[in-house]
């Protein structure tokens, strides 16, 4: 019997130090297959994945470039899609946070991988000339990685009073489940931390060379995206897919147009709920697994804030959540050495 | 033999394979329909996943994990209604909506963007196995309910949910005619219509006849009322069959109702027909669609059909599932094929599977408490009432400011009252039978329409399971109804809705629905002699055992402004219902020992001093006794004081309780436990009156007066005149009583 499992896709922020070289050192047998990206790279006048991935030393400034990070990890985690072993694996449902949406739409087929490609590097590429706002993380979770609910909607109050000041842009982008990325302009930003106490002199954290994504502020983006991505064709996925609501797209009724609209449209410039997502893929699929797709391994510990959060098969804390992935690992992140020979071939 | 389960899946199964399906009963296009391709297979997936439910749930009730084979099968179609409706359109469900409620759920997100994407697959097993995480009644009930759905929970009373949607219907009108603000869209939208689905045996329940005529009465009269009634006649209650053409000639000619019919078998002419009642209901007006379906598997899990049923009637309503017809449609269209069709079944029934094992983990309510948590409702930020402004009142009482500046009786300040209040709240709606013009048959009303108008104050049908039923649709969409209930014996033919319906709400959704408001009821004896038995019926039965209720009842009208505030509190800040029992045989009285001596009446307050729940008022500071009474006992006890003080030499004290339920035991035993002697006084009938409670209290305290007796008005009813004296406690008695106690004393005395 296959065990059922639920794919999540990384989003922007996954391609790292660490993982310079994750195409070399995990997908040498892949070029033939990743050749689609490489084409239309070149017909954008951008380097190649491969070039950027074989760099001799990971650049900050140009490894995170929304143009240059959104192909990369999509190469990344489409290679780590192939790698699954479907002989043991039966793909339930898709989804992914932010940017993975794009790369869920990619790997559940409702987009060619050519038309893939061409919408992940034309939305990355929109703030070539200028970021529009920005982003920071910051966390509601205890040490036991239970969220806390009360401190989570202290912070989305906080927002709403940061946005109502004039001047001020600030709003909910991506909920995590136990952090939150917050996004708007440069005053909200600094408002925001300055309402905040700074945890382990880490956060609130800025994402350095992310936009306003998930915001209003995005509507301009949306429309550009609408305009420019006419010609895409979307279709019905073959594997369900779950979006940044929460909603399911299935293989037999998905509506094209709707997938579109919402592709470009709220998924844009609305707040993306990826803890929605994940306890949607648990409650209504009930997989026996979760592999998250590499590169980076990041979304492994958001993914367990929200299993520990519904109190998935008995699952109530950072402690139980450990105990179960020693002896029965539920979550698999492909980006994390150990655990990626669970899922894939190689 | 296969269980009728097992046999509707493999004949789906085997028919859909074999291509053995259905003809299609009737040839209507998809552009005809107002559908799209996607629309359709999302519609069959929907009906697919509430029959797999239905069958999962028979399969967990045979391990013992589930609770509740009652099921949608056959009633799929319901998918079309769903597709028709917004989110945002209030929906009161039968218990064979599953279909209905499941599609909702899955196009909600699409509808209204702000929604959250629900779990339905999830929750449904959740409520089936009474898991206390079920979203909508915390492991209560298996009902059908959500709020950001917009779906109030209903359980299983017969056709008790059917008063309120026309309730609902008359609010939404209202609110925009009263212009109430709707902060955070917590209410429903201007525009939208409120749907209401029932069973063709239930539409003969008086309940539901109830609320057809009075949402026909309404419309007849030209209001608004937008109201889309769906009977799902699937042809039999239980086992007594429909009489065929039944439900066509009963409702096919009512005033002002648009009859329409819809084949719940055929999910194109379903839905246009349904998008047609939508539209009408959109114009404010009531519609009747009638919709053809089928039961299938029985009444229950339990239910044998073959004991009323021939085999062939089983057969030929199999043959008629309405998801064999779907996939013939499907595959007519070219939606689908038929291996898709069978390959999408099997997926989603595995998938429920597995699902269900890790529901039947999840947890159940423990105890007591966990159960009882959600009786009494969440309060909420409203501050208390603060009283209008002298130069307002005086705006207000303008045209009787000489009744207003002088002492009046208890009818005309609850009159007082309630204007201050209609004054102080615009969402404050009061109604019932001949409150508008006439003022209530004791003019306790008197005014209120014309100091607020016809959309605050007005009439309604003679018929209290509407009066009631309205309340309840009323309150759930943000007004505060304080209905009248024009005599206490009235109240009960219509007791199911506050029993069974306005008192659960909060119970079996969690706290999530809640549905305040202030009833306020004539009752109780003395009207002297007048009236029998109809008119002072002396029972509050009726309502001491429901949970979560709150009863009061004032003696004299200063303690009535008081507490009918208090009350009025109790509905705005803390969602309760209130039970505000007005004793009619002291509307008017004004003397209590001697004519003209106006003790018992009083003028309105300059400045309110409230008076808490549970705050009962002690008159006197005596030892040798202590009453323990309310409403006409009050009153009688302060005349019996005044003679066993001068003409016995008894100094007391008289306890007026002021609230009925829940009773301030703690600060009572202390209050009685100063005294040797205690009676409980009850102007209510023996068996099921409150005397019973306080006695039980008197009797598990831990300390209590040596002498208690009980005094009581007979287990009789009330006969008109005179006798009416014969069965109630009197003043003569209550001496009698007291004396009794304090034979000791009075010995002592007269040796």
């Amino acid at each position: 019997m296959k065990k059922r499992a639920l794919v999540v896709c990384p989003g922007r922020g996954t391609y790292n130090k660490e993982e310079l070289g994750y195409l070399s050192r995990h997908h040498q047998d892949k070029t033939e297959q990743l050749a689609f990206i490489e084409q239309y790279r070149q017909t954008v006048n951008q380097p190649s994945v491969h070039e950027l991935d074989g760099k001799d030393r990971y650049s900050f400034k140009l490894h995170t470039l929304g143009e240059h990070a959104s192909a990369l990890i999509y190469a990344c985690a489409y290679a780590d899609f192939m790698s699954i072993n479907q002989d043991e694996y039966e793909i339930v449902a898709i989804t992914g946070n932010s940017m993975g949406w794009y790369i869920a739409l990619s790997v559940a087929q409702a987009l060619s991988p050519q038309d893939s490609i061409t919408l992940i590097d034309t939305m990355g590429s929109m703030m070539k000339n200028g970021l529009i706002g920005s982003q920071l993380i910051y966390p509601a979770v205890g040490a036991d990685w239970k969220i806390i609910t009360d401190k989570k909607t202290e912070l989305f109050t906080i927002v709403e009073e940061i946005n109502q000041r004039a001047a001020h842009a600030l709003y909910l982008s991506i909920d995590l489940g136990g952090y939150l990325v917050v996004a708007g302009n440069e005053t909200g930003l600094s408002a925001f931390e300055q309402s905040v106490p700074n945890i382990d002199d880490r956060f609130p954290m800025r994402l350095y060379n992310h936009g306003a994504f998930h915001t209003p502020l995005m509507s301009q983006i949306s429309d550009v995206g609408k305009d420019k991505l006419t010609t895409l064709d979307f279709n019905r996925p073959l594997t369900p897919l779950i979006d940044g609501r929460g909603h399911i797209w299935t293989p037999y009724s998905t509506n094209p147009q709707q997938l579109f609209d919402y592709t470009l449209g709220h998924q844009v410039t609305e707040p993306y709920y990826f803890n929605r997502a994940i306890e949607v893929g648990l409650k209504e699929f009930s997989p026996e697994t979760i592999i998250v797709l590499g590169p980076g391994s990041s979304l492994g510990s958001s993914v367990a804030h929200s299993l520990i959060n519904i109190g998935w098969q008995g699952i109530s804390n950072k402690a139980e959540f450990v105990e179960r992935q020693k002896r029965d690992p539920f979550v698999i992140s492909m980006g994390m050495e150990a655990q990626r020979r669970f899922a894939s071939f190689s | 033999m296969k269980d009728s389960a097992t046999a509707l899946h493999d004949d789906f199964i085997q028919r859909v394979s074999e291509n053995n399906l259905p003809e299609r009963r009737h040839r209507i296009s998809l552009a005809e329909a107002g559908l799209n391709a996607e629309q359709v297979i999302s519609m069959f997936e929907s009906q697919v996943l509430s029959r797999l439910l239905d069958l999962e749930a028979r399969q967990l009730k045979a391990q013992g994990k589930s609770y509740y084979t009652i099921g949608s099968s056959g009633h799929e179609g319901s998918v079309a209604l769903a597709e028709a409706l917004k989110v945002s359109d209030p929906a009161y469900l039968h218990y064979r909506s599953g279909a209905f409620f499941i599609h909702r759920a899955r196009k909600a997100v699409q509808d209204d963007p702000g929604t959250p994407a629900q779990t339905p697959i999830w929750d449904m097993l959740l409520s089936l196995c009474a898991s206390s995480e079920d979203p909508i009644s915390g492991g209560r009930h298996k009902v059908l309910g959500s709020k950001p759905l917009n779906v109030p929970p209903q359980t299983s009373t017969i056709a008790s949910h059917l008063p309120k949607a026309v309730g609902a219907a008359l609010a939404i009108p209202a609110r925009k005619r009263l212009a109430l603000d709707n902060p955070d869209n917590q209410y429903p939208p201007d525009n939208a219509v409120v749907f209401c689905n029932f069973g063709d045996a239930s539409a003969n329940h008086a309940t539901a006849q109830s609320a057809f005529n009075a949402s026909s009465w309404c419309a007849y009269q030209g209001l608004d009322i937008p109201l889309l009634w769906v009977c799902e006649d699937n042809g039999i209650g239980i086992s007594v069959k429909t009489p065929t053409g039944w439900i066509e000639q009963n409702f096919k000619h009512r005033p002002k109702f648009t009859y329409l019919q819809a084949d719940g078998l055929d999910l194109l002419h379903c839905y246009m027909n349904a998008r047609k009642a939508v539209r009408i209901a959109r114009q404010q007006k009531p519609v009747f669609l009638h919709m053809e379906t089928v039961r299938l598997m029985g009444h229950a899990g339990a239910d044998a059909e073959i004991a009323y049923l021939t085999e062939s009637q089983i057969e030929q309503n199999q043959r008629n599932d309405p998801l064999l017809h779907s996939a013939k449609l499907l595959i007519d269209l070219k939606l689908l094929t038929n291996q898709q069709i069978v390959d999408l079944y099997l997926n989603l029934q595995h998938q429920i599977e597995l699902v269900a094992r890790q529901v039947i983990d999840r947890p159940k309510l423990a105890c007591a408490q966990e159960v009882m948590q959600s009786i009494i409702p969440k309060s909420n930020q409203n501050l208390p009432l603060a009283g209008l402004t002298q130069p307002q009142r005086d705006a207000l009482f303008a045209k009787e400011r000489r009744a207003f500046e002088s002492a009046q009786p208890l009818g005309r300040m609850i009159n007082f009252a309630l204007a201050e209040i209609m004054a102080e709240l615009d969402n404050v709606v009061v109604f019932g039978e001949d409150v508008a013009a006439k003022g209530g048959v004791y003019h306790v009303t008197s005014r209120l329409q014309q100091k607020f108008g016809p959309n605050r104050v007005f009439n309604s049908l003679l018929d209290e399971t509407s009066i009631l039923g309205g309340a309840i649709g009323l309150a759930q969409n943000g007004l505060l109804p304080i209905p009248e209930i024009q005599f206490l014996a009235y109240v009960h033919n219509a007791e199911d809705q506050i029993r069974g319906e306005a008192a659960t709400l909060s119970f079996f959704s969690n706290q999530q629905y809640t549905n305040p408001m202030v009833i306020r009821i004539a009752g109780l004896a003395y009207q002297k002699g007048f009236g029998g038995h109809f008119h002072n019926d002396n029972s509050l039965a009726v309502f001491r055992d429901i949970p979560g209720l709150v009863i009061t009842c004032p003696s004299n009208g200063q303690d009535a402004v008081a507490m009918l505030r208090a009350s009025v509190d109790l509905a705005r800040k803390e969602n309760r219902v209130v039970i505000f029992i007005e004793p009619i045989a002291l509307y008017m009285t004004r003397d209590l020992h001697a004519p003209g001596d106006e003790l018992w009446a009083s003028k309105y307050p300059t400045k309110h001093t409230p008076i808490a729940p549970g705050e009962f008022n002690t008159f006197g500071q005596g030892k040798d006794y202590c009453i323990v009474t309310y409403g006409n006992g009050y009153f009688l006890s302060r005349q019996a004081e005044k003679i066993l003080k001068e003409q016995h030499n008894l100094d007391g004290r008289i306890i007026d309780l002021r609230w009925l339920a829940p009773l301030n035991e703690k600060a009572l035993l202390e209050e009685i436990n100063q005294c040797n002697s205690v009676l409980v006084l009850d102007e209510c009938r023996k068996t099921g009156s409150l005397s019973e409670a306080l006695m039980c209290m008197l009797l598990e305290a831990p300390t209590r007066p040596d002498n208690i007796k009980r005094r009581t008005a007979e287990d009789s009813f009330i006969p008109l005149g005179n006798a009416a004296n014969a069965v109630l406690p009197s003043v003569e008695q209550i001496i009698e009583d007291v004396l009794a106690m304090n034979t000791h004393k009075n010995l002592k005395r007269a040796g």
